[in-house]
Formats: structure tokens, sequence, C-alpha cells
């Protein structure tokens, strides 16, 4: 019997279009624009100005905060503007225009294809270097990496879990990366167990990626022969189930032991990280080589097989080139996500740029994104059901309607992970998420107030 | 037979006396000392509970008066001047007069002078829609026109115009009660003045990006080009953020400022025809003499008519 989360859950259809499709490598544009804010916390602090000549790779802005990251050139030319420019939801961040000339290579950054298998032993040094490249959660949030892997003192992780369960539908950017750069996965794994304190390192991935399963425990088993520092390092197959990608439930597929509310994953000593972070994790450490790209999908049941692709695109292309690069976009789609069909952002700017955590270019046809008229909850269930956090999404969006926040408290709102179980199962088309992430975000501030007093 | 029923009366009769002095005497102990000047002044207010006041509903408003030693500190939104002129007198003080007030909607974003840029097809709530990004126009500062203010309204004194997208207040039905200000996530609605004679002059937009960013996103919007501010003689404008807020405290109703406004930005509403600027003056020469033109062609094409007759 295979493991996964044990309660909640839906099982939507999962389109892995693109999973054949290999890795390509996106040509540089004439001009990218690099977010300052492509993490999770502080916005960085710019360091170059317009005129600066700058290499790729090379830092251009640092992080202002402890929650913040370092941003990388990803492009080699000349820093044309640094101000505000839209990002996909149409907000105004600070982006650094960079005019591209070349293509000229930061010194110290190894760009060949050389597998290095041997782990250097410094651990305040590997921080160091995953700290000064940029490293970020890739699996969504882009939470900075060395803040994951600095455990606060008093606790310990007992187990590192890769996330390669792309629960998502249609995405298939970390399946690519499994299949054509499982080594690389194994080694930045191996890195962060050694530097969380040599715990063992469980590597997620869901039941319909066998393919990724074999090559994975492949890796893994061809290292454990070659070299040192691999051992406890294991591929888990995981039931099909979404949301098993979400920190908590992972924790549960692969520990069996549950997160409390409001808590961190170290308070019950798991440590959880993407299988891309891993292959950033890799490349940060014994390439010297900053976080400045990263794999997407271009997908959607509107494209035809020929122009589905997965695209290694460097961070600050606009989305519009990328759109543009893969064959425009198609006449029936009336949607396009970055992200999943479930947690993903619709785009509201296609001429927003790629960030760290972009995973998708997703085409949706009206049918597909049209919301049925909203009726009365018929007290089904279903989305109590569904809820992977055992919450009832049914009873908060009552609360929440009529502002009852001492009721939506004591009913756990803040523990929602905004995955839309709820509603994707909901028959009478109630806006359960759209009404609970509010009053979620509200719950949270009263929350986060009455700690401050 | 008669015994029983003289038994069973007298037992009642007894046991009613007892339990009546019992429930005098826990009414006594327990008796809440209230000042019926509440209940006198509860009777004054609209009963409306809407919380504009600042307190949990007509009783605790009511209270609230009762006990304030200071009778600026209440103010029944609802019941305007009138009503605390009434409160005063229960209470046998005296009040001034405040000026009233008017919720004012300061966008003025319609489709024409703001273009989408994209479709929203989420949940019709601003609030949902703010939270998921900037909205379906280029300003993301401006209304997004779900109505959360047209739902929060206890007077129905706001509606949608279908053809601006705007939300509009009725001036006569808003009772400045302020619940449309705090339901608007992009705090667009503010309560103003309403002014002698309900004329009003106020800068219809929030937009706090640069002016070239603005007026790409909107025709409308305010630039913060600060020529307002320049010609105001009583030194009510600011422009603050590329955005300029006229105090309504200082403004005197010149509306020279609304005639320096490249954009139009600032409106001056309620005010007499005769005064109004060019615009309207100029457009009914042109209806009278198309009016003209129209008669004549009548004239003319009667006129061979007349001939053949």
């Amino acid at each position: 019997m295979m493991k996964t989360f044990s309660i909640g859950g839906i099982h939507p259809s999962d389109k892995k279009i693109s999973k054949d499709c290999n890795i390509e490598i996106l040509p540089v544009p004439a001009k990218v624009y690099i977010s300052m804010a492509q993490h999770l916390g502080a916005p960085a602090t710019p360091i170059v100005k317009a005129g600066d000549s700058v290499k790729v790779g090379q830092v251009i802005a640092e992080p202002a905060g402890f929650i913040s990251a370092y941003v990388h050139s990803s492009v080699s030319g000349t820093v044309k503007s640094v101000g505000p420019r839209k990002d996909l939801a149409g907000n105004f961040v600070t982006h650094v225009e960079i005019e591209t000339e070349g293509d000229d290579w930061a010194e110290g950054i190894d760009c060949s294809d050389t597998l290095i298998t041997e782990i250097p032993e410094d651990n305040k040094a590997i921080l160091e270097k995953i700290k000064l490249n940029g490293v970020v959660g890739l699996g969504g949030a882009t939470f900075p990496a060395h803040v994951k892997l600095s455990p606060p003192p008093g606790k310990k992780a007992d187990c590192l879990i890769l996330n390669g369960a792309e629960c998502e539908p249609y995405l298939t950017s970390d399946y690519r990366i499994m299949l054509e750069r499982s080594k690389e996965i194994v080694i930045g794994a191996a890195i962060m167990k050694q530097v969380l304190g040599g715990c063992p390192a469980v590597i997620g991935i869901e039941e319909n990626k066998p393919e990724a399963i074999r090559v994975m425990s492949d890796a893994v088993a061809e290292l454990q022969k070659t070299a040192r520092g691999y051992d406890g390092i294991s591929v888990m197959p995981l039931k099909k189930k979404y949301p098993q990608g979400g920190e908590k439930q992972l924790i549960d597929a692969v520990m069996k032991r549950q997160v409390k509310s409001m808590g961190l994953p170290i308070d019950v000593g798991a440590v959880v990280q993407n299988v891309a972070t891993s292959l950033a994790v890799y490349e940060a450490v014994q390439k010297n080589m900053p976080l400045i790209s990263n794999v997407l999908t271009v997908t959607g049941d509107c494209l035809p097989m020929d122009r589905q692709h997965n695209y290694k695109f460097r961070i600050g292309m606009p989305l519009s080139y990328i759109a543009e690069y893969a064959g425009g976009i198609p006449e029936d789609a009336a949607k396009i996500i970055s992200g999943g069909p479930m947690m993903g952002k619709a785009i509201a700017e296609l001429d927003a740029s790629t960030v760290k955590g972009s995973s998708s270019l997703l085409y949706l046809t009206a049918a597909q994104t049209m919301r049925g008229t909203e009726s009365a909850c018929i007290r089904c269930g279903k989305c109590a059901e569904a809820c992977p956090m055992g919450l009832e999404p049914f009873l908060l969006q009552k609360y929440a309607r009529n502002g009852m926040m001492d009721e939506l408290e004591e009913n756990a709102v803040q523990d929602c992970i905004e995955c839309g179980c709820c509603l994707y199962s909901c028959p009478a088309y109630i806006p359960l998420l759209d009404i609970i992430r509010i009053a979620k975000g509200d719950v949270i501030r009263i929350i986060r107030g009455r700690v401050q007093k | 037979m008669t015994q029983t029923i003289i038994w069973t009366i007298a037992i009642l009769t007894i046991l009613g006396m007892v339990l009546a002095v019992v429930l005098y005497l826990v009414a006594e102990k327990f008796k809440v000392e209230e000042d019926p000047r509440i209940d006198d002044v509860e009777k004054v207010l609209p009963g409306a509970n809407c919380g504009g006041c600042g307190q949990a509903g007509c009783r605790a408003f009511a209270q609230f008066c009762v006990e304030s030693e200071d009778m600026d500190k209440c103010f029944c939104p609802v019941g305007g001047n009138d009503v605390m002129q009434q409160v005063a007198a229960v209470l046998g003080r005296t009040v001034a007069a405040k000026e009233p007030m008017v919720a004012v909607v300061r966008c003025n974003g319609t489709c024409e002078n703001r273009p989408k840029t994209n479709e929203y097809g989420g949940y019709q709530s601003c609030r949902v829609k703010a939270a998921l990004y900037s909205g379906d126009t280029g300003c993301s500062f401006g209304c997004l026109g779900c109505g959360d203010c047209v739902a929060a309204c206890q007077f129905g004194a706001i509606e949608m115009d279908p053809e601006t997208g705007l939300p509009v207040v009725d001036e006569e039905k808003c009772t400045a009660c302020g619940a449309c200000v705090k339901a608007c996530p992009k705090n667009i609605i503010e309560l103003r003045n309403k002014g002698r004679r309900n004329m009003r002059v106020y800068v219809s937009c929030v937009n706090r990006d640069k002016g070239a960013v603005a007026r790409k996103a909107c025709k409308a919007a305010c630039i913060g080009c600060g020529k307002c501010a320049k010609v105001c003689a009583f030194d009510a404008i600011t422009v603050e953020n590329n955005i300029a807020y006229i105090d309504f405290t200082k403004c005197k109703l010149c509306k020279k400022c609304v005639a320096e406004c490249p954009t139009g930005a600032i409106h001056a509403v309620n005010f007499p025809v005769v005064n109004k600027p060019a615009a309207p003056v100029a457009a009914k020469p042109v209806a009278v003499a198309e009016a003209k033109s129209v008669m004549n062609k009548v004239e003319k094409s009667n006129e061979p008519v007349k001939k053949e007759e």
C-alpha cells in the first residue's frame, strides 16, 4: 500500500500533456527585466544603476532583511534603468532593466556539464554559498533556502523531504528535471542533508510518474556505489492525490507526523525542499552558479502536441517573449495561468517578466475557466471531505460572510493552505476559497497584532 | 367536595402571597439602576443600528450620550443635526450644529476614460478582486466596480451606474455613516462636507502613480502637476504622492482649480448652471443653429410644392 496524506484531498485529471518534451534552452532576448521581489519576504535592494555594465551571474541586488535573497543578473550587458514595472498581477515592483550584449559570465562560475560528486565538508561555507547564490524554494512559495536549512537552536531535523510530487495537473517541469538532471538532484539532496546534520533524506514522487521513480532510484543507487556521503537517501513512491505537494501534506505522507496549527515543519523535525531547489543547491554549491534560471512548462489542452514545451529560461525574460517564441498564444485560450491550474495565478500582464519561481505558462480555454452560477449550500459536506487540513469550508465561508472573527479563529481558518480542494468539489459553485482566503488574512493579522501587544 | 375546593384556593392564595413577597425582595435586592434618560434618548434616535456613530448600536449610543460630558464627541450621522438637537433637549444640554457630510466617490475611471486591459472572471467582490491583483484596467488605484460599497450601504444610497461602471451616491439618501468608506478596499470613498447648497469641489482620483503612468491608464487621472495648488488662493490644495487633495474645511468653492486642471480630475458638483463656463453655454448655440438649419431645409423643401399649387 503506497503512502499518502491521511485526510481530504481530491483527484483531478493529471493532464501531463508535455511530459515527453525535452527541456529546451530559450535564447536570450534583447532585454530582460529582473524583479526585486522574486522571493518571500522583503524585496531585495538594487545595487546597480543605469549605465553599469553587468556580467551573467553578477549580484545586482542585496537582501533587505533576514528573510530576503540576493538577486543576480541573468544576462550580460548594460543596465538601462532601475524602476517600477508591472508584475504579472499588475502591481508595480522595482525591476532592473538590462540590455543584452553577448554572453559574458562572471568569474568563478563553472558552466561545464561535469558532474561533481565530492561534497565539501564545511557546512558553514555551503550555507554561505547557498545564500550568496540567491537560492530560494522553487516549489511555489520561494522561501529563501538558507533560512530553511538553518533550523533555530534547540530544533533538529529528523528527515529531509524532497518534494517531487508535482501534484498540480499540467505541470511537468519538475518531472523533466528529475529525468534529465537526476544525479544533480541527488547530490543537492546529499548536500542539504549534510548541512542539516546527516538526517535521512526521502525523495517523494507520485505514482503517476513511474519513469521518474525509476530514474531517481537508479541515480541514488549509482551514487551510493561510487561516492561517499549518499547513504540514507531513498526514493518513496506516493499515491497520487492532490495536494500531495503541500508541505504539511507531504510530511504527513512521508513521516506520519502532523504539523500543529500555526506551527512550522521543523517543529516535527521535517525540512521540505522541492526537487528544483535541490538542483539549484547543487549548482550553487558545486558549480558556484547563482539561481538565474529555472524550467517552465508551456502547455494547455488548446495547444497541439508539437507546441507543448519545457523550457529552461533565464529570470527576467518577459512572459510575452516566451509565449511568442513558443509559437504565439493559441486563439481559443481565454486565460493564461502562471503556475498550476489549482493554485496558479491568472496573468493580468503578459509583459511581466519571469521570476525564480515561475513554473508554467498554461493556456486554458473559456470552457475550462467558466464558473458556474452560485447557488445555495446544500450541506452535502463535499468540501469538508476534500479539505486536506480537516477544516469545514462551508462553515468558514458562512462565518466569513458575516465577519465573525472569533468563530473563524476557533475553527482554524488560519490553517487553510489555499489549495482550492473545497472550491473544486463544491457542486453549488460557492466561491469558498475566495471568501476564506480573505478571512484567513484578516484572522492572521488579528493573531499577529495580539502577539505584538 | 367543597372542602377540597376551599383547601386548594387557600393553599394557592397563601403560596401566591409568599412568592410575591420573595419576588419583591429579590427585585429590590438585584435592582439595576439605569438612567431613565437613556430610554428617552433612544426614542429620539433613528434606530438604524448602523454603527456610523462609532458605537455598537442606537442603545449603546444613547448610553454614550448620557454618560459623555462633552456633547461634541457624540454625533449621529444618520439623524444629523435635527436629531442631535432633540437629544440635547432631552438631556438639557446644548449642542453646536455640525456640518452635514456626504460620501464622495473619488474615481472617474469610466469605461471610456479608463479602458480595460484584461477580463476579470472571478468572484464579484471588490475585496476578493483587490486581493488577487491590481484590477482589470491599467490603474491599480481606481474603482474595481464589483459593488462592495453598494452591499455595505444600509440606506440604499449607492448604486452602480451600469454605463460608467462606477458607484453613484444618492445625496438625499446618504447619511454619511461611513459603511461604504470601510467597505472599499481601495479607499476611494471619502466623507466630505456637504457644502453650501450642496456645492462641492473635489479631486475625483486617488492614483498615486507618476503623472505619465497615471495618464496612460486613465484619461481623467490626477497627474499631480500642482497647477491647482498654485492657483488656489486659500491654501486648500496639497499635492502629495502625485495626487492633489482639496481640504474641504478651507475650500471656498471659487472653482479656479476646476478650470485649471488639465485632465478634468477636479469635479465641481451642484453649482448653478449660470456659473458654468464654456462647455454647456457653447453647446446651446450649436443646437439652435442646427435647429435653424433644419427649419431652413424644411422651408426650402416646401417652396417648390407651394409653387406647383
